[in-house]
């Protein structure tokens, strides 16, 4: 279906839930075709191809919202009929409320032309190349699992307010997934995640190698030491460790009381050096659009600006709720109803190299994967430091294994004593390595 | 339908399997008082899987009229052809199974949608109220409502011509607890395959929001443990977690032949002799189980799948061709959560078998360790069967008694280490695991469960 086809039928859902009985209503349509070439056990996998038209319609009976969504274009009107029923039997919500439209400038770089006749033929290509690359580095190297993915969505905006925005964007995004084995001694599962939006930046090889070299790297690990001290996050374990920023930052969630940030605004939360920004526009970003789910134009927004709170991440609900600016992080798909979420979410670098790190820790862990626990309230985590080195007079010793780490992100933030100007994109979010202190290790 | 499909699978060429699928769902979430969702979805497609020379291939298409089916026989022929040259392991055969034909309906007397939304939304609203009643510590709440109809129906050139259909509500409640600036959590729900008082008679909606408040709001007062490897005794909630996520997924054929710790284990002792874990497609020892499927996604009768026998290692969870592959029956283990995802291994209630002791025998032989129930914020584990979950409520065992609720406590170790030192089964059995989903690229609704059971593992606590 083109992008026009879809705003014609987002058009109609609009006028079909108005007949029903809303008040004011919102359609977001979204066609996603994908080819994706899977790898498995160090084999091709299977290949599929997929094509789907969803259509969500958010419908307003007054400050009451219901929504459905359908893949049966006959169905739309059944669809609006619901989104109608469901608002009806709903308590109102005086925050229930359309964005006011605001004008879109589209993001240079979303779509590749030459996507369109990206073929089955050239995923399965790119897939045997991260199959073999990650089989080269060693022979003990097992690919576990991995795929190719190519795919183009067209994206439709419409509501009653007379918001109307459409774009088409291509993304490739690939991953591997590696073990090592030698005899019965299995290695910790390593994964690396690649992506681009155009077909000439493709490159598999990178993570290919770099997943074998961590799996490769955890291979014979012994049991570590027990200390109270210095933890290297890598960017993949960061990520894990650091989903309870997110939460933090929702205003939704600041909204329903669950937020320990909800009072800090302007305040310090984390050490000087700590600047997070969220930014829909970034160029090649994963999470790039010049769109909300609501509409709303994507920004570059600075949430923690060295050390200090800046902002929440609103859509429309809760920016009107605390009648601040909406920051354009409605999200979600057509199948689901607005929620919010971070776009591109970047932990700025520090000015440190990795290395200089870790030869300036006298005694300290290395992580490159955390498998585990991080409470998004509380903030407490608990879990295996996966892929770990243990660090001793500023050089890496030796890997080990069944190693538990313990501690507070939020405690963790404010006592960080070191961020690396190497920064690693891992899906949408791009992280540096990061130093935590007073961390309990143990070893098991 | 079936007939069109029967007819289009008559006239193909090489062997094809066509799944239609149309799925309504319904989910209404209430957070502190407001109503944060009610929605409803309307899915209908059809997934295609198509074998050429020994390679498979996969399209999925919302168009279903005849020309929009053979359109994605074609794709799905295309694509197997296209990998033909680079595949290096061909499927040799798909292993002859019991191929289900007829209708298969899960048995209710009271089905979803003769209840109303105004009664589930009411519900869900009574239980988020319920949640902010019930103590002054409480921060916020949440209640949510979700259920699942699919029909299913699966024809392929081997001989299945299956018509499923299946029904899944499940409900979840959250109390957040605080003071000085200091939160803590509770979670209770509870799902089932079956219909709409299923679901309520299962466990009383009132009893789930009564015990999370109090889960809460204990927690804000209780001590984190210190580290280390302790005597435990876990719930049926628990139990179902490491059967699942821990054991499971190592013995999918698929994670086994990637390269997973139990590949070669098949026959050697892997636990303690007191230990049999099953996967059944059926819901055993007691009723409701989410996992519950009479048909796979291949068209397979589902069976009950000894995975260990009194310790030894018997079998691996297998589709077709995995079964082939090891010259063994397929296990009815394949399954695709929507119409666009290919039938991948995976599990369905996962399970260990009732013993012989009664909980209160269980506890007072502890001189020193801990009382362990339900999966906290989260769960993993790797193939080589390292896991780690967080716990929902524990509390500590002193001179064989349950004593003070401890917080902030994780546990660890390697899966079948864990059961080698189980030195006593509980008598008892439950279902634990039913709401939410398990995810391995796509969804499922799984369920896992069984009794009390007392072993050794690793706690993780803070160092001091």
């Amino acid at each position: 279906m083109s992008t026009h086809n879809l705003l014609d039928r987002c058009q109609q859902a609009l006028d079909l839930v108005r007949k029903h009985g809303a008040d004011q209503a919102e359609v977001f349509g979204q066609t996603t075709r994908t080819i994706t070439s899977a790898v498995e056990k160090d084999d091709l996998q299977i290949s599929k191809s997929q094509q789907e038209t969803r259509i969500g319609i958010r419908a307003f009976v007054g400050t009451q919202v219901g929504f459905a969504s359908t893949n049966d274009l006959a169905k739309l009107e059944d669809a609006a009929f619901d989104a109608v029923t469901l608002a009806k039997a709903s308590p109102g919500d005086p925050h229930n409320v359309l964005p006011e439209p605001s004008e879109v400038e589209p993001v240079d770089g979303m779509n590749d032309p030459s996507a369109e006749s990206f073929s089955t033929a050239d995923a399965v290509h790119q897939a045997i190349r991260l199959l073999e690359t990650a089989k080269s580095v060693d022979s003990r190297v097992i690919v576990g699992e991995g795929d190719f993915t190519a795919e183009i969505r067209d994206r439709v905006l419409v509501n009653s307010a007379g918001a109307e925005a459409s774009e088409l964007g291509s993304l490739f995004t690939y991953w591997v997934l590696t073990t090592a084995r030698d005899g019965d001694a299995v290695s910790n599962m390593a994964l690396k995640f690649g992506a681009t939006r155009t077909v000439a930046e493709i490159d598999v090889e990178p993570i290919a190698r770099g997943s074998s070299a961590d799996a490769l790297g955890s291979l014979g690990a012994e049991k570590g030491e027990s200390f109270k001290g210095q933890v290297l996050l890598d960017p993949y374990a960061a990520l894990s460790l650091f989903t309870p920023l997110q939460f933090q930052l929702n205003a939704r969630n600041v909204l329903r009381g669950m937020s320990r940030w909800k009072d800090t605004l302007g305040e310090s939360v984390a050490m000087t050096g700590f600047s997070l920004v969220d930014d829909g526009r970034l160029p090649g970003g994963v999470a790039t659009a010049s769109f909300d789910r609501e509409g709303i134009p994507h920004q570059r927004v600075p949430l923690i600006e060295a050390g200090t709170l800046r902002s929440f991440m609103h859509n429309a609900y809760t920016a009107h709720a605390f009648g601040v600016g909406n920051t354009g992080h409605a999200a979600g798909s057509a199948g689901s109803l607005p929620a919010i979420g971070p776009t591109n979410f970047t932990i700025l670098p520090g000015e440190t190299a990795k290395d200089d790190l870790i030869s300036e820790m006298k005694r300290g862990l290395l992580v490159s994967r955390f498998s585990g626990n991080a409470d998004p309230i509380s903030g407490d985590f608990s879990g295996v430091a996966k892929a770990a080195y243990l660090i001793k007079d500023g050089k890496i010793d030796r890997a080990v294994s069944g190693t538990l780490i313990a501690g507070n992100v939020f405690e963790a933030l404010k006592t960080l004593s070191g961020i690396s100007r190497e920064t690693e994109n891992v899906f949408n979010y791009t992280f540096p390595s990061l130093c935590l202190e007073e961390i309990s290790v143990t070893a098991e | 339908m079936q007939k069109l499909l029967e007819k289009i699978v008559g006239g193909a060429s090489g062997w094809i399997e066509l799944r239609y699928q149309a799925r309504s769902t319904k989910r209404i979430t209430v957070r502190s008082g407001n109503l944060e969702e009610s929605s409803s979805t309307l899915l209908a497609g059809l997934g295609v899987r198509a074998l050429v020379d020994g390679v498979f291939g996969f399209a999925s298409t919302t168009d279903v009229s005849e020309p929009g089916v053979l359109a994605a026989i074609a794709a799905a022929q295309s694509a197997a052809r296209t990998s033909a040259n680079a595949k290096r392991k061909r499927v040799k055969g798909l292993a002859e199974a019991p191929m289900a034909t007829g209708t298969f309906t899960v048995a209710t007397d009271d089905p979803l949608d003769a209840h109303s939304l105004d009664e589930k939304l009411a519900l869900v609203l009574q239980l988020d109220k319920r949640i902010r009643s019930g103590a002054q510590e409480i921060a916020s709440s949440t209640a949510s409502y979700g259920e699942i109809q699919d029909e299913k129906i699966i024809v392929t050139t081997d001989g299945a011509s299956a018509h499923v259909f299946d029904s899944k509500p499940e409900l979840r409640v959250i109390a957040v607890a605080g003071r000085n600036g200091d939160q803590t959590m509770g979670m209770e729900s509870s799902g089932v395959t079956g219909g709409w008082s299923d679901l309520l008679g299962i466990a009383a909606p009132e009893e789930l929001a009564d015990k999370a408040v109090q889960l809460a709001v204990d927690q804000l007062s209780a001590a984190h443990p210190a580290g280390g490897t302790s005597t435990v005794v876990l719930d049926p909630g628990l139990v179902g977690i490491l059967c699942h996520e821990a054991i499971g997924h190592t013995v999918e054929a698929d994670i086994v032949l990637g390269g997973a710790i139990t590949s070669n284990k098949i026959g050697q002792i892997v636990a303690s002799e007191l230990v049999t874990l099953c996967d059944s497609g059926a819901t055993e020892y007691s009723p409701y189980a989410v996992g519950t499927l009479p048909v796979d996604d291949e068209g397979v009768l589902t069976q009950r799948t000894v995975i260990i026998e009194k310790g030894t290692l018997r079998s691996f969870l297998h589709n077709r061709e995995t079964a082939a592959h090891y010259g063994v029956a397929p296990t009815g283990n394949a399954r695709a959560y929507v119409y666009s995802d290919d039938p991948i291994i995976r599990m369905r209630n996962t399970y260990i078998e009732p013993g012989a002791t009664p909980f209160e025998e269980l506890i007072s032989a502890v001189k020193e360790g801990y009382y362990l129930r339900e999966l906290g914020m989260s769960g993993q584990a790797d193939s080589n069967a390292e896991f780690m979950f967080g716990v929902r409520e524990a509390h500590r065992i002193v001179d064989g008694k349950v004593g003070e609720l401890v917080r902030g406590v994780t546990i660890s170790g390697n899966a079948f280490e864990v059961l080698k030192s189980v030195d006593a089964v509980g008598n008892d059995f439950a279902w634990e695991n039913g709401a939410g989903l398990c995810g391995k690229g796509q969804a499922a609704k799984v369920d896992a469960g069984g009794p009390h059971l007392r072993c050794m593992l690793t706690i993780g606590g803070r160092q001091t």
